[in-house]
């Protein structure tokens, strides 16, 4: 988790061109038959925008969320394909207790279920809110995307960046980085010239590129350092902490009670009582 | 009699507020079997924005700090060696005990998979908080039930075992004192990952310290309050004479605790304090009526004798951290516009789990002589001979 040397570079990321996405939600589709995830019963217009379901879920891995927002006055929709940003360095998989969690060289962040023990921390400290779990089951589990680690493992890509025809690239993350410079270089007019996802949380496999700016869409602004760094500050005092408190409380008894003892044995001579008939 | 007729005609013996007790800790028992059967999401009121209800935030959050007493009163009288606190420390060992056990159980019933609770110790992740609290409390609740085995060896008179426990009592205590210290601020760690998601109020990377030097006060502060009601209701010996002693105590940490918040906050907190009205009554309750008004009390000669002001002062600094740990685990994790409030079911268990607390300490100390001075037998020489100790305990029992 702490990986400083690691170069994530190489790793496979996805580049979300979202001024190419057309909402036809293919990739929410191919995902749901992929992991084999149940339908959800949905309604129109319950969430803030057009989009359904309404939330991610222990049934929805990814989702195309809608956007509407005017033009020129002209009524226009925006995309955001939302899912597991597979961190670098994933706040998930350094809160997890048993190690669940896993960033996998070859870029997507994995889950055990059959480690997970559900005490939901992962869900507390996913910056993205991405891990759901089955609340509808006496002993549920967690779930999320796994980047199709099952797939990307042979040398495919994921299932929803297969179904997509233009809005999702898949491959090694520096090429992905340096293919959406050259598209915000060949269109300034039409690109925001920020990357979502090159530095968030310190950097995730999940590359978005815009026209619209991040927030309006939806984007949650995220800290730039990698999320473990926060908790490890602190952590890896640990040893140094419970050696000094135990080594100097256990100095400052051992000298209180030999300040003791020593009294006690000095009125015992005076007092000219044998050590053993005290008490 | 059957031994069950036995146990029959004892409970039928029990003042009203026990068997009250004993009602709610049995619905409580009955809510969280429906917990098992039904499921986390049809009993409580979780949902994937807000994965942690009441039962981290009472029942694990809050009540580890409550049951600090055990390790704060340990090393005041036994590494500083303020002996005349003495008669303190059995009760304070108890209730630790129970509050430990009782979090296990919190815990288990908040689990998603409770039956894989062995996992934490065969699968290690060092770099999680979580992990690092799950064990501390296990070895901590394993020797809060050593030093609490130490009444149990009295009462049916197992000698050999109980200089055993004589003779590791102070590396017991020590223990005790820096595995508190771990994961009384770990606790604190778990939302130093909630980056963006914890109000810049109480987020700021001194968390951890807080959550220690504020566990310490809640510590002092419920041994105050305990031994005043076991006092007042169980006709326990009267010990203000040490209460005063702690009560003079308790300024001290109130006051490094006030100094460390206050640095944080001016200095290390970098998002906005002021944008949220709601939170920020909630804070200012917290600091005012929970840190600056026991403080000003406690300062104060005639409150620190007055058994009734030393107890409200207490009572003060506990509501003060309940109120903050709440804040931490709860509001301040609220994101706008969104709120979370216990289900029926949770609120039951949570009131089940401390009744519980209350009903096991009654029988315990109506049990086990916990309440009894520790006889001067008491040296931590490694044993000579074996006899000592019996004459103590005769001494013991006589007064039994
Ligand atoms: S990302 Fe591709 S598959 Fe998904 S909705 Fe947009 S265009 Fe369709
Ligand atoms: S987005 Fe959340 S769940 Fe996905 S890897 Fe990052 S921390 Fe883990
Ligand atoms: S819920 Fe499961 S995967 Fe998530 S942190 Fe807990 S043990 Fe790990």
């Amino acid at each position: 988790m702490s990986s400083e040397n690691k170069d994530f570079g190489k790793n496979k990321a996805f580049l979300i061109d979202m001024t190419k996405c057309t909402g036809c939600r293919g990739c929410q589709v191919a995902c749901k038959q992929w992991n084999q995830l149940g339908a959800e019963k949905t309604e129109f217009f319950t969430g803030e925008g057009y989009q359904n379901p309404p939330l991610m879920s222990e049934y929805t891995f990814t989702r195309i969320k809608f956007r509407d927002y005017e033009k020129n006055g002209q009524n226009e929709f925006a995309f955001y394909k939302e899912m597991c940003m597979h961190c670098n360095e994933p706040a998930c998989a350094s809160v997890c207790p048993v190690g669940a969690f896993k960033k996998t060289k070859e870029g997507p962040v994995t889950y055990d279920a059959d480690r997970c023990i559900g005490c939901r921390f992962c869900m507390v400290a996913c910056p993205f809110g991405v891990p759901k779990y089955e609340w509808s089951k006496a002993l549920p589990l967690v779930r999320k995307c796994t980047g199709c680690y099952s797939r990307v493992k042979e040398g495919l890509k994921p299932a929803c960046a297969t179904t997509c025809v233009s809005a999702i690239t898949y491959g090694n993350r520096e090429d992905m980085i340096k293919e959406a410079n050259k598209r915000i270089a060949a269109r300034p007019e039409k690109y925001l010239k920020k990357l979502y996802g090159s530095e968030e949380a310190g950097g995730t496999s999940v590359i978005y590129l815009t026209a619209l700016p991040f927030d309006e869409l939806g984007f949650k602004p995220v800290t730039k350092r990698p999320l473990p760094s926060y908790t490890w500050q602190a952590l890896r005092l640990v040893p140094g902490i419970f050696l000094t408190v135990g080594s100097s409380l256990s100095l400052l008894s051992w000298f209180n009670h030999r300040k003791e003892r020593i009294a006690k044995e000095e009125e015992q001579r005076k007092s000219g009582a044998t050590p053993k008939e005290e008490s | 009699m059957t031994a069950a007729k036995i146990i029959v005609n004892e409970i039928k013996g029990y003042h009203r507020f026990v068997k009250f007790l004993i009602v709610l800790v049995s619905l409580g028992a009955l809510a969280s079997l429906a917990r098992f059967v039904f499921g986390l999401g049809v009993t409580t009121n979780l949902n994937d924005t807000f994965p942690w209800g009441l039962w981290i935030s009472f029942d694990v959050v809050t009540a580890v700090p409550l049951a600090a007493g055990a390790f704060t009163l340990g090393a005041i009288v036994h590494c500083f060696h303020i002996k005349k606190l003495e008669p303190l420390v059995r009760p304070a060992i108890v209730t630790g005990f129970l509050g430990y056990s009782l979090v296990c159980v919190g815990l288990l019933l908040d689990l998603g998979q409770p039956q894989r609770c062995w996992h934490t110790m065969v699968y290690w992740n060092p770099h999680s908080p979580m992990f690092e609290v799950s064990m501390c409390i296990a070895a901590y609740t394993t020797v809060l039930f050593l030093e609490f085995l130490s009444p149990v060896c009295e009462k049916f008179g197992y000698h050999v075992p109980l200089r055993l426990l004589r003779t590791i009592e102070m590396p017991l205590v020590v223990a005790a004192a820096s595995i508190s210290t771990l994961h009384q601020s770990s606790l604190g760690t778990f939302f130093l990952i909630a980056v963006d998601k914890l109000h810049s109020l109480w987020y700021n990377p001194l968390l951890p310290l807080l959550f220690w030097l504020s566990a310490m006060c809640a510590g002092i502060s419920i041994i105050i309050v305990e031994a005043t009601m076991s006092h007042k209701y169980m006709g326990q010996p009267d010990e203000s004479e040490l209460l005063e002693t702690l009560a003079k105590i308790l300024p001290w940490g109130i006051t490094v605790y006030l100094t460390v918040k206050v640095f944080s906050l001016v200095a290390l907190t970098e998002g906005p304090l002021f944008n949220r009205p709601g939170l920020l009554v909630l804070f200012a309750v917290e600091v005012v009526c929970g840190v600056l008004l026991p403080l000003v009390m406690l300062m104060n000669g005639n409150v620190r004798e007055n058994n009734r002001l030393r107890a409200t002062a207490a009572w003060l600094v506990i509501a003060g951290v309940i109120l903050n740990r709440f804040n931490v685990s709860m509001f301040g994790m609220e994101a706008p516009g969104t709120f979370y409030y216990p289900s029926f079911l949770e609120s039951v268990v949570t009131i089940g789990i401390i009744a519980a607390h209350i009903l096991f300490f009654v029988l315990i100390a109506k049990y086990f002589p916990i309440f009894e001075h520790h006889p001067e037998t008491v040296d931590y020489s490694i044993p000579d001979h074996f006899r000592k100790n019996e004459q103590g305990h005769a001494h013991g029992a006589a007064k039994a």
